[in-house]
């Protein structure tokens, strides 16, 4: 595979707080341009360079740029095929854009180079001020045209900063742009996680000196200390219906798994023995959790049914297997010991074959993006931690490095539609 | 009233009518919060621990790789504050678990406060009442040596212990 460093260099005026280089292309990535329909605004120019932006930074696509066209049609009829079929261009993205006061309307088509021809049509509606989520929209449905999975262009990134003494609880648009801070602190805040509904965060926050469970809604900004203990109490999982929480906590003597109904506050405890159990995680059906626990001897990731309470064992391989989180319903990530580094690896649960995606030093926090099909997680190089991703099906890598003084604990949201 | 209803109306039968697929797109508000300008009183007044300074630790107590097992060349400090604390019950002993920055920080988090609890443990079967101790873990999260060499790691596996007369 070869191995190239595209930076993306963002050209609007927008500041983009986190830029994203792709570190390995796909093998065979499909080439196409996209060009704006008819009139030629100021909006339009700017959506398709959002668009080009997003659709080159998944590192699947070859964007060509305008000054190497043979000609540059402004609509369909316009194509000479000959001319693209020089370039070797699959197809090309036509984005008609109206704008008004109140509206803003987005058509986009998709030509064939070899077919001559429309293959689809889309549109997205949105306001002007939505004008960059509306272009992730476009990028979105081009990227599920030509590859059959959902794009994740529209979705949010939430990670942690350091610098100095503050800590800060960020969340921005999946290309970095549109940084919004959630929670200032002088304490750290480690493992935030999403609400399916995209609505609500929880993550843990050491402000009171040591560690606590919080949700917070996004919008207003309200907080709630989910239980109150004198033990610490961390490793918050949203069940997939939103309405308990899975937590981690000492409050028993040593680290248990409990589950929160965020309703009731009634909790269920979940393990009971000497061992470290911790890093709870629900199955897409929200029947099970896998975990983290000690209690062979070194960590290991277990499965617990959380109405039978049985459990499980699902790594064997290797002495220290941490952090899980389901792939989907037969395949799970993890931070497995390879060797001296510690690296991202999936574990598919029908055959037990380990598979090692990373080949980083001290890779840590995995989190899946909602297409389920591309990785994300923090790293470290030297003292400076940042964040990078693997695509599985493509092969993908690419990194976001630190602006900051270090950069951590990436979580992707749901799908925000 | 009527003419909102006929526009709702016409907007979905357009919507309806169209054969090519639509996306609505919405802006999402957040809010922001700074716990750094005022310490917030709403959380939870009562796991608010004294925040007076508690300056540099009385001992500290090293530990090795993925271990919470006190070392042999620990134990003449422990056994010195065990006498401390048994001779004079108005003292409250802080002790605070710590992490290298090696592993996941969940996983981190609970190995620091279990090392942390191991040195509470020896000093209560000493004789200690273990109402004169607390026991916090910080995981990896507040390291002596940021740097990633073996140095520093052996250096952030640690119990901190500090006297909160």
């Amino acid at each position: 595979m070869k191995k190239i460093l595209a930076l993306i260099v963002f050209s609007l005026n927008f500041h983009a707080d986190l830029v994203l280089e792709i570190t390995e292309s796909a093998s065979k990535p499909i080439k196409i341009a996209i060009l704006e329909k008819n009139n030629n605004s100021l909006a339009g120019q700017e959506i398709v360079e959002i668009v080009r932006n997003d659709l080159s930074r998944t590192g699947e696509f070859e964007v060509i740029a305008n000054d190497e066209l043979l000609s540059i049609p402004t609509n369909e009829d316009e194509v000479i095929q000959r001319d693209w079929l020089l370039l070797d261009v699959d197809s090309i993205v036509f984005v008609d854009v109206q704008i008004e006061e109140n509206n803003l309307d987005i058509s986009y088509s998709i030509f064939d180079i070899s077919y001559n021809d429309t293959e689809d049509k889309r549109r997205v509606l949105g306001l002007p001020d939505s004008l960059r989520q509306s272009s992730h929209y476009v990028s979105d449905g081009i990227y599920k045209f030509f590859y059959g999975i959902e794009g994740i262009s529209s979705t949010k990134l939430m990670y942690v900063t350091k610098t100095s003494n503050m800590h800060k609880l960020i969340i921005s648009d999946a290309d970095g742009f549109n940084e919004q801070v959630l929670l200032k602190s002088n304490s750290s805040i480690i493992s935030p996680a999403w609400s399916n509904d995209a609505e609500q965060i929880a993550y843990v926050s050491f402000e009171n000196n040591r560690a606590q469970v919080f949700t917070q809604n996004l919008a207003s900004g309200q907080r709630e200390l989910i239980i109150s203990s004198k033990s610490s109490v961390s490793s918050p999982a949203w069940s997939p219906n939103n309405k308990e929480l899975a937590f981690a906590s000492t409050k028993d003597g040593n680290s248990e798994i409990y589950v929160i109904n965020l309703k009731t506050k009634k909790i269920n405890r979940l393990t009971e023995n000497l061992a470290i159990d911790t890093e709870p995680a629900w199955s897409p059906d929200g029947k099970k959790i896998i975990f983290t626990s000690d209690r062979s001897g070194s960590p290991q990731i277990y499965e617990i049914d959380v109405r039978t309470k049985l459990k499980r064992r699902l790594t064997t391989i290797g002495n220290y297997n941490a952090r899980a989180s389901y792939l989907n319903k037969s395949e799970i990530i993890l931070v497995h010991r390879n060797q001296a580094d510690f690296n991202i690896a999936s574990l598919n649960l029908n055959s037990r074959e380990l598979s090692v995606l990373t080949s980083t030093k001290n890779d840590e926090s995995p989190c899946i993006a909602p297409n389920g099909n591309v990785i994300i997680y923090s790293t470290k190089d030297g003292n400076l931690s940042y964040l990078a991703g693997v695509n599985i099906s493509s092969k993908v890598s690419f990194k976001l490095p630190a602006l900051y003084g270090e950069l951590k604990e990436p979580a992707w949201s749901p799908f925000i539609r | 009233m009527k003419n909102i209803l006929i526009s709702i109306l016409s907007i979905f039968f357009i919507f309806a009518c169209s054969s090519t697929p639509v996306e609505k797109v919405d802006v999402q508000e957040t809010t922001t919060v700074d716990l750094t300008a005022t310490k917030q009183k709403d959380t939870d007044s009562e796991v608010v621990m004294n925040n007076v300074d508690v300056g540099e630790a009385y001992v500290t107590i090293l530990f090795d790789y993925d271990d919470d097992t006190l070392r042999e060349d620990s134990l003449e400090d422990l056994f010195a504050i065990s006498r401390l604390m048994k001779a004079d019950s108005m003292y409250t002993l802080l002790v605070e678990g710590h992490a290298d920055e090696r592993g996941t920080r969940e996983y981190n988090l609970a190995l620091s406060e279990r090392r942390a609890k191991a040195v509470e443990d020896f000093l209560t079967a000493t004789g200690v009442s273990s109402f004169n101790i607390e026991v916090v873990g910080y995981g990896e999260e507040v390291p002596v040596d940021a740097s990633s060499n073996e140095d520093a790691w052996s250096k952030n596996r640690r119990a901190e212990l500090f006297f909160i007369k």
